[in-house]
């Protein structure tokens, strides 16, 4: 019912190409995230599902209809929007029933809707106020309800907890994950917040510059990002990057001094200035040996968790994730190894290799 | 502040006030005294507020010319709102080739001095046989405010957030259920600032309404002009007719005042 298939979009604001020929296909039900940097196009790329902006090119088609040159309106969508957007100049309850009231739906059947509704997102006692009068917490849910009052086939997130503060986006991250168990719909979400990709996702879209960089679930983009702007982009702190040149035999010489074989790679893969990424959590670490020695120069401690932030003159800074670890402090001396299966090799164009 | 700073603060206010209350004051008291008082030397500082005959005998005659003041200047700004709202929001949410130009050439019609029109209406009104009718200085009052309409509306419609006409949109409304229910009732201060500033303008006009009306249609402050003749100005009749003219604007914008100086200074400030 409610998958959407984009082909060969693209839109240009006069010279400048903001989306660049994306092709999608998210499945009926999917919970699907648009993340990346600001400027990459994830907003337009929403907005021109919505019918809010045009295209330049390519094709849009919701629910297996081409709805390219359709009105929103008639497109069977609806929009949380980070503003919330809602009337001012009118109730919670006639906020929650305007689409209904301009569908011309009968009055008892658009009172038990937003009945329903309002009960699900715990509204009944909001129902008689102006938005104003609400917390940023009960204007975004007044919004969501509002969507999800018309019963749409496609939902449209764009940024919408980014006005609430943490706890309540925490809370709210968990109800959106809940509501979409319940409803069963589709839902693309936008956000910049990597962390809220990662945990509400099936799939995520990551993109750069008007591109879709990868779009796999959060597992696959963590354990296998497809290139270096994937890799650097997800996961918190950052993975770490090593300067890699072909080594003898297939293994690779990292800052022109450890040489090491990847599982997998076999020479003709091998490029010049090729980069090698480990997340902190994989790099392990010892007091007396190891593949290189650096000092401490800042230790971040969150109790069950701690990150070291190690200088080493060969490579740069290098983050280290150590559970339950306190034996090292600042100014130490530390050894740091890494686990060759569990790394990413990037080639000159910054394609996995491995 | 010290107590002589102040009190030259005030005196220097009260100067000021005084320059431009004092013609007012002394017509409202015009309108209250006999032919005789009104040439008096020395004058009659404080009329007789009982001496109702100035506009008694005015309204006598002219109460039906104050009625088409009425008509004219409601019909004006009605006309002129009709059109202008569409039309602002318009310019400022559909996104064609060519609606800058657009909004400029609309602004720059109003750069034309009244004077010019004249010449050319009086004889379109003439053909069509429409001179002296309430409908001729209706069109004309509503087209010479509509760029200034269009402008002043435009710059409220551009302060409404832009999600929430998009939100109107997806929650299915057409672009005139979007203009009706959400951009209108949400812009209630602006249309009532433009309303008032058109309606002043109808209603104070002079130049056009003695080129296009001479018995049926003619408005008040054309019957104010011809108190003055060639053998005497009748002061009292000027000024009881004065008194009445400005009544209408000041009521108005009392009623429209809550309205007026939050519309003036929307967008001001951010969100504001």
């Amino acid at each position: 019912m409610g998958q959407v298939e984009l082909q060969n979009v693209k839109k240009s604001f006069g010279s400048v190409d903001v989306i660049k020929d994306i092709s999608l296909d998210i499945k009926d039900g999917e919970f699907v995230v648009f993340v990346g940097p600001s400027g990459c196009g994830k907003s337009t790329l929403l907005r021109m599902i919505s019918g809010l902006e045009t295209m330049s090119e390519g094709t849009v088609g919701i629910a297996g209809r081409d709805v390219t040159d359709v009105q929103p309106s008639e497109r069977e969508i609806a929009m949380v929007f980070q503003s919330y957007a809602l009337f001012p100049h009118i109730s919670v309850r006639d906020n929650v029933a305007f689409g209904l009231k301009i569908a011309g739906l009968p009055k008892e059947e658009i009172d038990a809707k937003v009945a329903k509704t309002s009960e699900i997102l715990g509204l009944e006692k909001l129902l008689d106020r102006k938005p104003r009068e609400l917390s940023g917490g009960q204007q975004q849910r007044v919004a969501i309800g509002r969507a999800i009052v018309r019963e749409p086939a496609v939902f449209l997130f764009d940024e919408p907890l980014s006005n609430l503060d943490a706890a309540l986006r925490v809370q709210m991250r968990i109800e959106l994950i809940k509501l979409h168990a319940s409803l069963d719909a589709t839902m693309i979400y936008v956000t910049h917040d990597q962390v809220e990709a990662m945990t509400m996702a099936e799939r995520i879209v990551v993109l750069r510059d008007g591109r879709v960089e990868q779009f796999d679930t959060p597992v696959r983009l963590y354990d296998r990002p497809q290139n270096l702007f994937v890799a650097g982009f997800i996961g918190s702190p950052k993975m770490n990057f090593v300067k890699a040149s072909p080594g003898e035999s297939g293994a690779v010489l990292l800052a022109n001094k450890v040489s090491k074989s990847i599982p997998g790679v076999v020479q003709d893969q091998l490029t010049p200035n090729m980069q090698l990424g480990i997340r902190p959590e994989h790099i392990t670490y010892s007091h007396d040996s190891g593949d290189w020695q650096g000092t401490v120069t800042v230790e971040e401690q969150l109790g069950s968790d701690a990150f070291l932030y190690v200088d080493v003159p060969e490579i740069g800074q290098v983050t280290v994730r150590a559970v339950d670890e306190r034996s090292f402090t600042r100014g130490d001396t530390i050894f740091l190894s890494f686990d060759p299966e569990r790394c990413h090799l990037f080639n000159d164009d910054e394609q996995r290799i491995n | 502040m010290r107590k002589s700073n102040l009190i030259g603060s005030y005196a220097a206010a009260i100067f000021v006030m005084l320059i431009f209350t004092l013609p007012i004051l002394w017509m409202f008291m015009g309108a209250f005294k006999t032919p005789v008082d009104i040439y008096s030397i020395p004058p009659v500082w404080w009329p007789d507020f009982s001496y109702l005959e100035n506009f008694k005998a005015l309204l006598a005659e002219n109460w039906s010319f104050l009625l088409n003041s009425v008509i004219i200047t409601l019909g004006a700004t009605v006309l002129c709102m009709i059109f202008a709202l569409p039309c602002a929001f318009g310019l400022v949410n559909f996104q064609f080739k060519g609606n800058n130009f657009l909004a400029d050439w609309i602004l720059s019609t109003r750069m034309m001095p009244p004077i010019a029109a004249a010449v050319p209406l009086f004889m379109i009104f003439n053909g069509m046989g429409m001179l002296d009718t309430h409908a001729a200085l209706i069109i004309v009052y509503a087209g010479f405010n509509l760029p200034f309409a269009v402008w002043v509306a435009m710059s409220f419609f551009r302060n409404l957030p832009k999600e929430i006409i998009e939100a109107a949109r997806i929650e299915g409304c057409t672009w005139f259920q979007t203009f009706w229910q959400v951009a209108l009732p949400l812009t209630k201060s602006g249309i009532a600032t433009v309303s008032t500033f058109v309606f002043i303008f109808a209603w104070n006009e002079l130049l056009l309404a003695l080129f296009l009306t001479s018995s049926d249609a003619k408005t008040f402050p054309v019957v104010i002009s011809g108190f003055s003749t060639l053998s005497r100005t009748y002061w009292e009749f000027v000024s009881a007719a004065t008194v009445i003219q400005v009544l209408p604007p000041i009521i108005f914008t009392l009623i429209m005042q809550r309205h007026i100086v939050s519309g003036l200074t929307m967008g001001a400030v951010k969100n504001g």
